[in-house]
């Protein structure tokens, strides 16, 4: 018997509903938590969690500076958690490729831009998990959200949370980073509409508007 | 199978243990090649998943009169590593494309090796400087050159539980200068040719050459009639004519979706060309001028 890696993302074979009632009782199946590899103990109390996970495990994560509890199997990636197992869920990364290849769900670990759909959620224990959702409101956006905005930087618009976790994160790290260097850095993330030109705009602009506030 | 066991060993001797007792079980180190086939049932399910992340050895980079490079060192480490920077240029040169900041964050040199795919960009720059890889299981440790590890597309010597745990590289040579060349549509795409040299001169006659190409045959190789030709030479225009024409013969390019089998032997002539007119200027020896670079 198959099943999709990724419990989030049953497009080949299930519906998400009807994929998400079974979930449940392969979950029920599983839950032994922490036994040694070996009949020793591990080497030392591990703080990033047990060293052998099967079936459903409660991680701790922390999310744009909140500690959250998630239960998650070891074949869960970050963005079908933020999806999917988070309540309320943070829907802002995109899924799109499901593959590490178009960039929407990029999002912020430990400073550094990632791919949230390669990214297994057991594995981020301790690690500073930035989302879209972390970065502005509305009513009072970052500087690359509102530069996004002023310059109509997306078109469908479902790139567009990656696209601006990537300048962001790049911006952050390089605040002098001229448009060859922005390129580079967020040549990881694609736009089917094809705004880039507006998108390399406005993160110029983000750029220039970071250096004010510096 | 539905759920698997994901095991996180925290020293390599457990984790090929594992490996041993479990021999369904993957290794998985940064996931961008593994995770992606496994959605995409490229691989069946494995039972087990043994992940490498915590494995303090596998993440080292240790400077002596070798270069050992642990095998889960993220590619984003070693792009900025000044030691790789100054022994392999032409390993830094590829790093710089490699993937996206994204893949380059987490995937590692072990990794992309391991996946023994024709077009990896961090082969040819490995090949040409003669990298060994450290393989391991529980039966012990051996040394193997690249260019033996490669069996055919996804294919290496890897036996059963056995994983890649450095890949080695000996000092540098007085004198050697190496350059990496890729062609590839848009960035991100895998290659469509891609070229890596590396020149040893001594006054003017090039002592050493290696040469090698990924993308343009079954697996990453050597094209040792291009370095036969340049070898004893002055690294004049006839010597890099000669190497650029040899390279016809020595690939077997497929037709597919990046491009045809005759644009991909023509490219992989031109990349060698700008290779050697690249390092022109490092070397002193090979001619600047002329050579219908297109």
């Amino acid at each position: 018997m198959s099943e999709p890696l990724d419990s989030g993302t049953p497009r080949d074979t299930l519906s998400r509903r009807s994929f998400l009632k079974g979930a449940g009782t392969v979950a029920a199946a599983g839950g032994v938590l922490g036994h040694p590899a070996h009949g020793e103990a591990p080497a030392a109390p591990d703080q990033d969690g047990p060293e052998t996970i099967e079936g459903t495990v409660e991680v701790e994560l922390n999310i744009n500076g909140e500690t959250v509890q998630v239960e998650v199997e070891p074949r869960t990636t970050l963005l079908s958690a933020l999806r999917h197992r988070l309540q309320p869920p943070l829907t802002g990364s995109k899924e799109v490729c499901d593959r590490g290849d178009c960039g929407a769900c990029t999002v912020s670990i430990d400073g550094k831009p990632a791919y949230s759909c390669l990214q297994l959620a057991v594995d981020l224990k301790g690690k500073e998990i930035r989302t879209i959702e972390g970065l502005g409101t509305p009513e009072r956006m970052s500087p690359v959200q509102d530069a996004f905005c002023e310059h109509d930087a997306s078109m469908c618009g479902f790139c567009t949370p990656g696209f601006v976790m990537a300048t962001t994160v790049c911006l952050e790290k390089h605040p002098d980073a001229d448009l060859d260097k922005i390129k580079h850095e967020i040549s990881g993330n694609l736009c089917r509409c094809g705004t880039y030109p507006h998108i390399f705009t406005a993160a110029l602009d983000a750029r220039d508007r970071m250096r004010e506030d510096r | 199978m539905t759920c698997i066991a994901y095991h996180r060993p925290t020293s390599l001797g457990a984790a090929l243990e594992l490996a041993a007792e479990n021999p369904d079980a993957r290794f998985i180190a940064g996931g961008t090649d593994l995770l992606v086939k496994l959605r995409k049932r490229v691989h069946a399910s494995p039972a087990a998943l043994i992940s490498l992340r915590r494995i303090d050895e596998l993440a080292r980079v240790e400077v002596g009169e070798c270069l050992r490079i642990g095998a889960a060192v993220p590619l984003a480490d070693l792009a900025v590593n000044e030691h790789v920077r100054e022994r392999l240029p032409a390993l830094t040169d590829a790093l710089a494309t490699f993937g996206s900041r994204q893949i380059r964050n987490v995937a590692t040199l072990g990794g992309n090796l391991g996946n023994a795919s024709p077009g990896s960009d961090a082969a040819p720059p490995l090949l040409v400087h003669d990298a060994r890889l450290e393989l391991r299981s529980t039966s012990g440790v051996r040394e193997i050159p690249l260019a033996e590890f490669f069996r055919g597309p996804g294919e290496t010597a890897l036996g059963a539980g056995e994983i890649v745990t450095a890949i080695l590289v000996d000092g540098p040579s007085e004198g050697a200068v190496s350059v990496f060349f890729r062609k590839s549509r848009v960035s991100m795409d895998i290659a469509i040719a891609s070229v890596a040299v590396l020149l040893e001169v001594d006054g003017t006659r090039c002592t050493k050459a290696r040469v090698a190409a990924g993308a343009v045959a079954p697996t990453p190789l050597r094209l040792e009639a291009a370095e036969a030709a340049l070898e004893g030479t002055a690294l004049d225009e006839a010597a890099c004519a000669a190497a650029v024409a040899s390279v016809d013969a020595a690939i077997a390019p497929i037709s597919d979706v990046r491009a045809e089998e005759w644009y991909r032997r023509h490219v992989t002539a031109v990349l060698l060309r700008r290779a050697l007119m690249r390092l022109a200027g490092s070397t002193a020896a090979v001619p600047t001028g002329g050579g219908g670079v297109s």
